[in-house]
């Protein structure tokens, strides 16, 4: 066995093979198709993990600030385990459908985008952590509330209509989704405000750095858009008597895919969340470790 | 082996005659297999009785010890105090395989009122486990009845037979109440009206946790019978609006000859609600519901007869799609089921004649052999292999007869005739 030669290609592959047996549960759900399916994300997940480790032992840094491609693999990991752990205890409803679109999705984007180590100001390493965990813990969070909102409206538009479930598309009902998904915006916008702040701490503090961060950028602002966004539909969420779930859903759903494309969109164009402009074309592990510069790295939406 | 099965169900008996022949409880059914052991001791014995059909099993090793229809007719009669010509031309038989296809057939829910439904796989179980507690069952019946469930489970897994509901109640709630709602046991339940949907309904929800429930109707008496069926309350029917307001499942069955809830009346009721979705299920018929109260908000849910009927129907098409898949299941186990029993009865006979002709061909050679001292051993292996193909030929064409018999059920008489023939004692 040999680690290292795990690649991109192989987690991507088992994820959209799992995607493939999750949508042939909507023709007729059965236990082959489904564990089928559970399975193939399941390998993804370990090859992604392995992936992970070896990256993060040939950077020296944790995957969450190695670089922009593996801040975006642990991103689509998160989302993978909690498919799995959902997957395997609610058996009969097909979450896949709504999650491993957005994993296919993160993993595939994640090869256009820088896979140069971030340079690490080592004073303010555990700053720097926590601004990247608030991050994508946040952002995992408006994810998930994205796909929940999916579900909410194809499941709200079967029980409009009305019409039975389709092969094995069983969905949550609609109480517990509006439930989760209220929880999921609920949680993950202090996450994101945290980020938001700690970056702003490392901004601060990089003003004595060789090379302090300017505020006078672009993706910041759009960044700082996205989360007021969040931070809008949180305000309206808490203070709301009387909006119905589909309209959470909506206005949850376009939040969550405005996070998510100003997300990736700023990781493809800029080439990292920092402006490291080198897409990841080798997704193998770089023959050599770039070089260490001590600078603040600060990562946004 | 035969098998035998003398019943009457839903395609074959009204209702009142399957009401006078059932066994309606299991201490009255314990009577009955006193009664059979009794009057046909050498059979084994199952009764299957639901409110569709009343059958009883019957297996022995020979048709002689059989009860015929006839003595079984009698003892239904006897036992239920009903005339035999109150029921005699309504009970139909069958035997050998086609009993054994039958009870497959039922027990996959092919031979159901509502195809496909899955009470009666645990109302078979039910009733081979009584007669096993009643000691009235063999070998014979365990057999066949262990089989039955196994192909029943198989025709389940196999085919769609039992995908999706078809009765309104079980759809309205089990489709789309449950899509709707995650539990149940904090929700109010109002209903308007008192119909027999309305009580159907209630069974269902009541499986799914329900505690609150209010009924609303002009007349007083008939919703404090429902109401106290349920553990509800009864609420005047000037209070509908307030109740509206408050339901989150509306159960409605009147016989209203137009609509009693218009789209600006329920407007008015969500507009004091906390807008919580709402559940509608318009059983009536005209509807008691306009279909505009469907578009007052997005958490209004209303279902009308006709939608749920059409689920119902789509899902009845759905099943019956897969008739002939569950059929060519069950005609191959009725197959496989009835070559094992041949097996099991022609096996132990086959085997005492090729012992029996092989030990004679043993000694007579021994005889031979000493005879012929000056045989060498490789002369001796010939003779032996000579003898044993001789006796082999001899021995298949009788016994490949048998076998063919046995695969067709007939093998009983020339099963006793080589019996006879051949001396041959049961093991």
């Amino acid at each position: 066995m040999h680690p290292e030669k795990i690649s991109l290609v192989c987690f991507f592959a088992s994820y959209v093979l799992a995607l493939v047996l999750e949508l042939t549960r909507l023709l007729r759900s059965m236990s082959l198709n489904r564990w089928a399916g559970w399975l193939a994300a399941a390998a993804g997940f370990v090859a992604q993990t392995t992936y992970l480790i070896v990256r993060s032992r040939a950077a020296e840094l944790p995957p969450l600030l190695s670089s922009t491609h593996d801040w975006l693999l642990v991103l689509a990991w998160l989302t993978v385990l909690v498919h799995l752990l959902v997957a395997l205890v609610h058996r009969q409803i097909a979450v896949g459908v709504f999650t491993l679109p957005i994993v296919v999705l993160l993993v595939g984007a994640s090869r256009f985008v820088s896979s140069e180590p971030n340079p690490i100001e080592e004073a303010h390493r555990w700053w720097s952590m926590a601004h990247a965990t608030f991050l994508v813990l946040g952002i995992a969070g408006v994810i998930f509330g994205a796909a929940l909102s999916v579900m909410y409206l194809v499941q709200h538009a079967r029980l409009k209509r009305p019409q039975s479930e389709v092969g094995g598309l069983r969905m949550f009902s609609l109480e517990r989704i509006a439930r989760l998904n209220w929880w999921s915006v609920i949680v993950s916008v202090p996450l994101l405000t945290l980020g938001m702040a700690t970056g702003a701490l490392l901004t601060w503090l990089s003003r004595t750095s060789p090379q302090p961060i300017s505020l006078w950028r672009w993706s910041f602002f759009v960044s700082g858009a996205a989360w007021l966004v969040l931070v809008a539909l949180f305000g309206w969420l808490l203070t709301t008597r009387r909006a119905t779930g589909r309209l959470v859903a909506w206005r949850t759903l376009l939040a969550g895919a405005f996070v998510l494309a100003t997300l990736l969109t700023l990781g493809i164009l800029s080439g990292g969340m920092h402006g490291a402009a080198k897409p990841a074309d080798d997704v193998r592990l770089p023959a050599e470790p770039a070089p260490f510069v001590r600078t603040v790295a600060v990562l946004h939406p | 082996m035969n098998v035998r099965v003398v019943y009457c169900s839903h395609s074959s008996a009204d209702l009142s005659v399957r009401e006078r022949l059932a066994f309606a409880t299991d201490e009255q059914l314990t009577r009955a297999y006193d009664e059979l052991r009794s009057r046909f001791p050498q059979s084994e014995h199952v009764v299957v009785s639901t409110c569709n059909r009343v059958e009883l099993y019957t297996a022995q090793d020979t048709l002689a010890e059989a009860p015929t229809s006839r003595e079984i007719a009698d003892f239904l009669a006897e036992f239920h105090n009903v005339p035999v010509s109150s029921f005699r031309d309504e009970l139909l038989e069958q035997s050998g395989a086609d009993a054994v296809r039958h009870l497959f057939l039922v027990a996959a829910s092919l031979d159901s009122m509502v195809l496909g439904e899955s009470q009666i796989v645990s109302q078979v179980k039910k009733s081979y486990e009584l007669a096993t507690r009643s000691e009235v069952n063999g070998p014979l019946t365990n057999a066949l009845f262990q089989r039955a469930l196994a192909v029943s489970a198989r025709v389940r897994s196999e085919t769609r037979l039992a995908e999706g509901r078809v009765s309104i109640a079980s759809v309205a709630v089990g489709d789309f109440g449950k899509g709707i709602f995650d539990r149940f046991d904090d929700k109010t339940v109002l209903v308007i009206g008192a119909g027999e949907m309305a009580e159907e309904t209630l069974r269902y929800l009541q499986q799914e946790g329900v505690r609150s429930i209010t009924v609303c109707n002009r007349n007083a008496e008939r919703a404090q019978g429902l109401a106290a069926a349920f553990g509800g309350t009864v609420r005047a029917w000037d209070e509908l609006d307030v109740l509206l307001s408050q339901a989150d499942v509306i159960v409605s069955t009147t016989g209203a000859d137009r609509p009693i809830v218009d789209a600006p009346r329920f407007r008015r009721a969500r507009a004091v609600s906390s807008g919580q979705p709402v559940f509608i299920l318009d059983l009536g018929a005209p509807r008691d519901f306009d279909p505009r109260v469907a578009d007052v908000d997005d958490s209004v849910f209303l279902f009308d007869i006709d939608s749920l009927e059409a689920t119902c129907r789509r899902n009845r098409e759905a099943r019956s799609l897969e008739i002939a898949r569950a059929r060519e299941i069950i005609d191959e186990e009725t197959a496989r089921f009835m070559q094992d029993l041949s097996h099991k009865a022609t096996g132990p006979i086959i085997k005492q004649l090729r012992e029996s002709w092989h030990e004679i061909s043993r000694l007579e050679l021994e005889q031979l052999f000493r005879k012929l001292p000056s045989l060498t051993d490789t002369d001796r292996q010939a003779v032996e292999r000579s003898v044993e193909r001789i006796v082999n030929k001899l021995l298949h064409p009788p016994l490949e007869t048998l076998k063919d018999e046995a695969r067709d059920g007939t093998h009983h008489g020339l099963l006793d005739a080589i019996r006879r023939l051949f001396r041959i004692t049961e093991p």
